[in-house]
């Protein structure tokens, strides 16, 4: 649910303005905006001086931020400096915060840059290693020549038609000498007499044949200078690295604890300039406004009465003199439901005053994707999956709240399983003899066809439901054309049950009779697009047979794999990718039915209630990670 | 010959719209990876926009379905 807010006006002496910040920064419970505006008032403006200081601070804290992420300290707000902070702080976190950067960043490039030159080593060691043993050879031709040359794999054939070349070039002044290299290209080194050098070097010109280039860290050496040198710099390079990384971790070590302070208290400040404009002053007084959860109230007025006495007043302001579309929004439901609250957030916020769908995503989301997936082997493993996520992952994070979320969808796997009679397929079945409580997927097709079309019915016409609740106070007419419009819903289903003779025949002509009165009705009440949108609402409940479908291709991969062990000649190897099969039906398991009930969900269900565009609530308060 | 134009009826329902939601999909696929490469809090909307053309294909799904398993059939 969307709790409740307050709106209040804080009013006091113009002169005790900053200190009535600092105190509603250590609430940390009002959600400022600026007040609405009136003759005698003018929003407060920045002064030069504070102007300044707000870009310095901005400055000091892009410092600290790039040495934290410079130095992979690991996030966590730190203990956030309460109280006073003197300007003298402020300057020595500027002043350490670019210095730290400075020398992050040093070590950082000079990590990189050891770093390339290790991998362009490595990657060319065996090509180095090859030539090593060729260059002793080229040491024997005291007056010769070498050039030094990679073929690509399989390119052998090459090698002929130079070695042929060469011989018709210079006749026999020369010597060939070729190793495979473990990459599958080929090494070739070519000695030649010096005096007959130009007239090969104009061959491989002319046979678009490239010398291997040498590195540009060893620029101007030849190939046999540079071999040993960048062999020697291999052995070295490891020892300079870790130097590099030991004086990271010095330099996180002395100075993260301060950094992390730093960090905290530059963006209070910074919170607390931003948070000046939003006043507005006269030349004597000063008034506040914002939002905070009603509950939150009575500690608001006590603890600014506790300290500023009769000078400062808080003041609730009623109902009628604000807009509920600009209130902030904070939802609230029972632990059970909190982590579904992830996919609501994937969307924007509903509006305040709107109707929060956490509830209904937390039952009917898990239902959905357990009848999509509806296997007791499947729903098991995914059980597993969800305990392992829960146990590596920390209270508050994405990954907690979808283990959290795994849970249910486990568990109505799980059932579906046994109501299909489903392990791993039909495994249950062959092995335990496991007979299906409800009916057997691969046969009863259409009845798993009229169940997903029903449950979409039911979903769509909660949705009307609360598309009606939603808008009943402010906008009647619209409530009234979605209850309407699920009533023509509800008696287009009779009528269609009565023509199937699933209902007695006699529903059959007050349904119709009833569709046709309220046809009219409805084309009054929403226009000349009604019909467009009732026949849309039709589509979508059909769009629920995806349950079905995917159902279906569900246990069908799972069938299939299980045939594998008898299909294939082998018993073992049948198994494997028997295993195999279900690891693959596993991951579709585990992505396409999460994909397609949160698209039940967005499209069908929320299309006909859910109001978007609300207001994050974000309370002035002390900076933590949270906030960031 | 009944059952072959049943079949063959049933094949065509769910391969047309399979072609149609694959012509779809890949047109609106760079799209939206595009996009989420500028934006990358619009995986919401990227995830909506692929999965809304598989509609095609799941009700050439079940129409094929209600052919192969109807009375006449």
């Amino acid at each position: 649910m969307i709790i409740e807010m307050s709106k209040v006006r804080v009013l006091g002496p113009r002169e005790r303005l900053p200190d009535v910040l600092r105190a509603l920064q250590d609430l940390g419970t009002l959600h400022l905006a600026s007040p609405a505006a009136a003759q005698s008032l003018a929003p407060l403006e920045l002064s030069p001086t504070q102007v300044r200081d707000r870009r310095h601070l901005v400055r000091a804290l892009e410092d600290v931020e790039r040495a934290l992420a410079e130095l992979a300290i690991p996030p966590g707000a730190g203990p956030v400096p309460h109280g006073d902070l003197s300007v003298a702080d402020l300057a020595r976190w500027a002043r350490l915060g670019g210095r730290v950067r400075r020398a992050a960043e040093r070590l950082t490039m000079q990590g990189s840059a050891l770093a390339e030159e290790r991998a362009l080593i490595d990657k060319y060691q065996h090509f180095y290693s090859a030539f090593r043993s060729l260059l002793e050879s080229e040491a024997r031709w005291p007056n010769a020549t070498a050039y030094h040359v990679l073929l690509k794999r399989g390119d052998v054939e090459s090698i002929h038609r130079l070695r042929a070349s060469l011989t018709a070039v210079i006749g026999d002044e020369f010597e060939l000498y070729a190793r495979p290299l473990p990459t599958g290209e080929t090494a070739l080194l070519v000695v030649v007499s010096s005096k007959a050098a130009g007239r090969v070097e104009h061959l491989l010109a002319e046979a678009r044949v490239q010398e291997i280039p040498v590195p540009a860290a060893y620029g101007g050496a030849s190939l046999s200078d540079a071999i040993p040198r960048m062999l020697k710099r291999l052995g070295e390079l490891p020892g300079e690295q870790e130097r590099i990384r030991r004086e990271q971790v010095a330099l996180a070590r002395t100075h993260g604890a301060e950094l992390k302070r730093a960090r905290a208290a530059l963006h209070d400040r910074l919170q607390e300039l931003q948070a000046l404009p939003l006043s507005a002053v006269t030349p004597r007084a000063f008034v506040l406004e914002g939002w905070l959860p009603a509950a939150a109230l009575g500690n608001l007025q006590t603890t600014l009465a506790g300290t500023f006495g009769n000078e400062v007043v808080v003041s609730e302001l009623s109902q009628e003199e604000w807009a509920s579309e600009d209130a902030p929004v904070v939802l609230s439901n029972p632990r059970v439901f909190r982590p579904f609250e992830t996919l609501i957030r994937l969307l924007p916020l509903p509006r305040y005053g709107s109707i929060d769908p956490t509830p209904f995503v937390a039952v009917f989301f898990p239902a959905f994707f357990g009848l999509m997936v509806g296997d007791v082997g499947y729903g098991v493993l995914l059980a597993v999956l969800g305990l392992v996520l829960h146990a590596r992952s920390r209270p508050g994070t994405v990954l907690r709240n979808v283990s959290e979320i795994m849970g249910p969808c486990a568990l109505f796997s799980i059932i579906a399983g046994f109501l299909y009679g489903e392990v791993f397929g039909d495994l249950g079945a062959r092995l335990f003899g496991l007979k299906p409580l409800a009916f057997n997927r691969q046969e009863a097709l259409i009845p798993f066809l009229l169940l997903a079309v029903a449950l979409g019915a039911v979903h769509v016409l909660l949705g009307l439901g609360l598309a009606v609740a939603s808008n009943l106070r402010r906008h009647p007419r619209r409530a009234l054309g979605s209850g309407v419009s699920a009533l023509m819903i509800l008696l287009i289903i009779l009528a269609l049950l009565a023509a199937v003779h699933v209902l007695p025949g006699g529903f059959f002509t007050p349904a119709v009779i009833g569709v046709l009165v309220a046809f009219p009705v409805l084309i009054v009440l929403e226009g000349m697009v009604a019909p467009i949108e009732l026949l849309s609402m039709l589509g979508n409940i059909l769009s629920y047979a995806r349950i079905m479908a995917l159902g279906i291709a569900s246990v069908m991969l799972a069938v299939v794999a299980n045939r594998m062990v008898g299909a294939i000649g082998s018993v073992t190897v049948g198994i494997v990718f028997a295993l195999l099969f279900h690891l693959v039906n596993f991951a579709i398991a585990l992505f396409s039915p999460t994909i397609h009930a949160l698209r039940l969900h967005y499209v069908e269900f929320f299309g006909k209630f859910y109001s978007p565009g609300g207001v994050r609530y974000q309370p002035f308060g002390h900076w933590t990670r949270s906030t960031a | 010959m009944t059952i072959l134009f049943t079949v063959l009826a049933a094949a065509l329902a769910i391969a047309i719209p399979a072609l149609a939601t694959a012509w779809a999909q890949s047109r609106i696929g760079p799209a939206i990876a595009a996009s989420m490469a500028e934006k990358p809090e619009l995986s919401t909307t990227a995830i909506l926009m692929i999965a809304i053309p598989e509609t095609m294909v799941i009700l050439g799904f079940v129409v094929a379905v209600l052919i192969l398993f109807s009375k006449g059939a």
